[in-house]
């Protein structure tokens, strides 16, 4: 690769993830603002927090990429925390043996959704909105009254560290990189985007258009169960009702914000990852500047849509880029 | 009302669309327009009816002339666009339908009772007695809610009526009643625009004729000029051999697909074979079962009977998938909407299919693999521009289509019959000839079977060995392209033309 077209790349990648400099703006007007950002307490809180995010917004990023949306992720984390909960209750089970039948009872959900949405053909948003309500009474009913003191062992999974980082930041680390290089570099990655350009031209091109799905489904299940045995433990109490209620709209806005087009096709985990950031710095920023709750979703809110506005315009940016570089490779093969 | 259009052009782009286009239509006249595909002539429809803006030239209706017209503007002035797929509101009813956005009401309420009232006049006006104003419109038959759709664009005091290819989708005695209706508008003072492919009828219906080739008015007549000589003669005039033939097929090895007796809901018995190499076109007006037969043959449409073998091996294609495996590709007519992807790069586009065949252990894209058969592929029909990473839909109409032949016929596919849907479907004529050269080409180098959905004789005479001509979803004559003339296929198809037209199916069907 010769500079000039380092330099092309970059600036692609720029103008394909612009929200990259407005965090990094964002998070240096903090620090000379507060003098607070860069402390390794904080930082460290922002990646916990973020890491939970993560790990729920693969899948959520991959449906929505291949035109389908996952609403009742969060009310699967509440479900998936309580069933690790209950074979923890009083450390007396097994972690191991929590942690799988978690990530079990989430992909339930998610096969659940999968068959209604791939195979009877329903619309994902209603589907997935009936679950979010149905998932979370289910949750409630087993068990109405939160358990809690899960043990150490259970404990390391929210509050364990590897090298100084939080366990749960490197396993969502871990788990970003494997989605990144399968979105990029499967075939089953590149269809997932082909069905969320044009379902039907896949469809004729023998993509499996309707199996691929299905695993994301159940991929979107498994992988909330298992943030919900991260949280609980973490906490170390499980109320059925509180936890992740609303996630599954912190999960969107944090996706929504890194690129991830709400109708299908487009997106990257690189996106994701400066999506869900951008979505902990900020709130943290709003609390060390000493924004209160209410100004703070308020703040949030508008960060929300100046986010898609500018993701709107850099679309019409990159239109002008890729038909600009139509029409130079045009005038090229011309003059050969 | 009297029309008058004067050098009418619209540009997109480096495209030119309409080219100096001048037409008259007095009042009471009706007017038919010809052309192929892609001739301009829905572009004209449009700079009238107000969806397009013409880049130059004016449009005079009666006393007004306008540089262009919006839909509003257009509807005032009187305009009614007709158009193929009828802009109806399938699950309101038929005085719903007459009515909208010019609901009777009465303190702010609809007075069903007078709109029913109103609409059974209006449809009475039309001769259309038998329709019951209170059926929704999505449960009467397709003529009748042309019939509503007329009725409704009268009752605005519509003065120039554009016709979109109206019989399409018609029974003979539905046509025959439009046809009527036609003639006794016209002797209202209404005048007509009737577009058609149809010679019969614009033989019985006009009073006037032109015929549009490449953007251009090229021929107008009226009255005892129309014959039908001189209407083929129009249509296909210009066309000179300036086309190499396609190299000669394999004849004699097993054909690369033998089709016996096939048949689905409207379609067959088919048989038809085709050798390696070998080019065939299934030529017909649109409804005529050609579409249909490629999309059962690729599993997209259910088969009832028949066995369909690929290199004399029996292949059961109940899916596309299936299909493809089987060694059976389609190129969809409607290449943004069933083709293209058009946000992701040429390379995505050309490798979709065959990735997993190229992937290490089936998992890991080789993007090395992928790259060198997009770079054979695209060096070899002569892609322009040759960028794999460029989006697809930033090609050229042309180009486009090469990519997506590229995705059916390359290193790492196993296509063995290539079915293409009217391949030249909103091309210009400069890339047409690309694409002939690359389907020719593909059939000699590869030996692959082709099939090609056409309704332009002249696409027949470029690019095929062998003519099959279908009506009414059967093959009713076959004929040798290096023994007939594009006049003479013109002919054999309007001379076959069907007694009842099979209506397509709805949408849902398909899959």
């Amino acid at each position: 690769m010769n500079p000039n077209r380092i330099m092309t790349s970059l600036v692609e990648g720029i103008v394909r993830t612009p929200l990259l400099i407005i965090l990094i703006v964002l998070v240096l007007g903090v620090q000379l603002a507060t003098d607070s950002f860069f402390g390794w307490q904080n930082i460290r809180g922002i990646l916990q927090d973020s890491a939970v995010i993560a790990i729920v917004a693969i899948p959520v990023a991959m449906l929505l990429i291949a035109g389908y949306i996952d609403l009742s992720v969060g009310s699967t984390l509440a479900l998936g925390g309580v069933v690790a909960s209950l074979v923890m209750d009083k450390a007396a089970g097994d972690p191991g043996l929590a942690v799988v039948l978690a990530i079990l009872a989430g992909g339930v959900v998610g096969l659940l959704n999968a068959f209604v949405v791939t195979v009877l053909g329903l619309n994902s948003f209603i589907t997935t909105l009936g679950t979010l309500t149905a998932v979370r009474g289910i949750a409630q009913l087993l068990s109405p009254t939160p358990r809690n003191n899960f043990g150490d062992q259970f404990g390391l999974l929210g509050v364990g560290t590897l090298a100084g980082i939080p366990l749960s930041v490197w396993i969502a680390a871990v788990l970003l990189v494997i989605a990144g290089l399968f979105l990029a570099f499967t075939p089953a990655g590149r269809h997932v985007y082909a069905i969320g350009v044009n379902r039907e031209a896949a469809y004729l091109s023998g993509v499996r258009v309707r199996a691929l799905p299905f695993w994301l489904f159940i991929l979107s299940g498994a992988m909330a169960g298992f943030a919900g045995t991260i949280v609980v433990a973490r906490l170390n109490s499980a109320p059925a009702g509180q936890i992740g209620a609303g996630f599954e709209l912190i999960v969107l806005t944090a996706v929504l914000l890194g690129g991830v087009a709400l109708t299908g096709g487009e997106g990257t985990i690189f996106g994701v990852v400066v999506g869900v950031l951008f979505y902990g710095a900020l709130n943290n920023s709003l609390v060390l500047l000493g924004v209160t709750t209410f100004w703070q979703a308020v703040a949030s809110g508008l960060a929300l849509i100046a986010a898609i506005g500018l993701s709107a315009l850099t679309h019409v940016v990159r239109g002008r880029m890729a038909a600009e570089k139509a029409r130079r490779l045009a005038e090229l093969a011309k003059a050969a | 009302m009297s029309v008058a259009v004067r050098g009418l052009t619209k540009r997109y782009g480096a495209t030119v669309a309409l080219d100096d286009v001048t037409l008259d239509i007095p009042d009471g006249e009706v007017h038919a327009l010809l052309g192929h595909n892609g001739a301009g002539k829905s572009t004209l429809i449009k700079c009238l009816g107000g969806g397009v803006h013409p880049t130059s030239g004016t449009i005079q209706l009666d006393d007004r002339e306008y540089s262009g017209l919006t839909p509003r503007e257009s509807i005032a002035a009187g305009v009614a666009v007709i158009y193929q797929h009828l802009s109806v509101l399938e699950n309101l009813t038929v005085a719903e339908n007459l009515f909208i956005g010019q609901e009777r009401t009465r303190a702010g309420l609809i007075r069903r009772a007078q709109q029913r009232e109103l609409a059974r006049e209006a449809l009475a006006n039309i001769g259309a007695h038998g329709i019951d104003p209170d059926m929704k419109l999505g449960a009467i038959p397709i003529g009748q809610r042309q019939m509503v759709e007329i009725a409704k664009v009268l009752q605005r005091d519509a003065r120039l009526l554009i016709l979109d290819e109206p019989t399409a989708a018609l029974s003979r005695a539905e046509a025959e009643r439009l046809g009527e209706l036609v003639r006794e508008l016209a002797g209202r003072g209404i005048a007509i625009l009737y577009v058609t492919h149809l010679l019969g009828e614009v033989l019985a219906l006009a009073d006037a004729a032109t015929v549009m080739r490449n953007g251009r008015a090229v021929w107008s007549a009226r009255g005892d000029e129309i014959t039908k000589e001189s209407l083929v003669a129009a249509i296909s005039d210009g066309h000179g051999a300036t086309n190499d033939p396609p190299a000669p097929p394999r004849i004699g090895d097993t054909p690369a697909l033998a089709v016996r007796g096939l048949t689905g809901p409207g379609l067959g018995p088919i048989d038809v074979s085709v050798a390696a190499g070998e080019i065939v076109a299934c030529y017909g007006l649109i409804g005529s079962g050609r579409t249909r037969f490629f999309n059962t043959l690729f599993g997209r449409m259910p088969r009832t009977s028949g066995t369909v073998s690929v290199d004399g091996v029996p292949r059961d294609a109940t899916s596309p998938a299936r299909a493809l495996k089987g060694g059976i590709a389609l190129v969809p007519g409607d290449r943004a909407r069933e083709g293209l992807f058009a946000t992701l790069s040429a390379l995505d586009n050309t490798a979709v299919s065959s990735m997993s065949k190229l992937a290490k252990g089936g998992v890991l894209r080789s993007l090395v693999a992928e790259r060198s058969v997009f770079d054979r592929v695209a060096t070899w029909l002569d892609l322009k521009p040759m960028s794999p990473s460029l989006p697809a839909g930033r090609f050229s109409g042309g180009n486009q289509q090469k990519i997506l032949l590229g995705r059916w016929v390359n290193d790492a596919a196993r296509t063995r019959v290539l079915l293409l849907d009217d391949p030249t479907q909103g091309v210009d004529v400069g890339a047409r000839k690309d694409i002939y050269d690359a389907v020719k080409r593909l059939a000699a180098d590869r030996g692959v079977g082709v099939l090609v959905a056409t309704n332009e004789p002249e696409e027949v005479m470029d690019l095929a060995h062998r003519c099959l001509i279908f009506s009414r979803g059967s093959v009713v004559q076959e004929i040798d392209v290096s023994e007939t003339t594009a006049d003479g296929l013109l002919s054999a198809v309007h001379s076959t033309a069907p007694e009842t037209r099979i209506i397509d199916l709805p949408e849902g069907t398909l899959r």
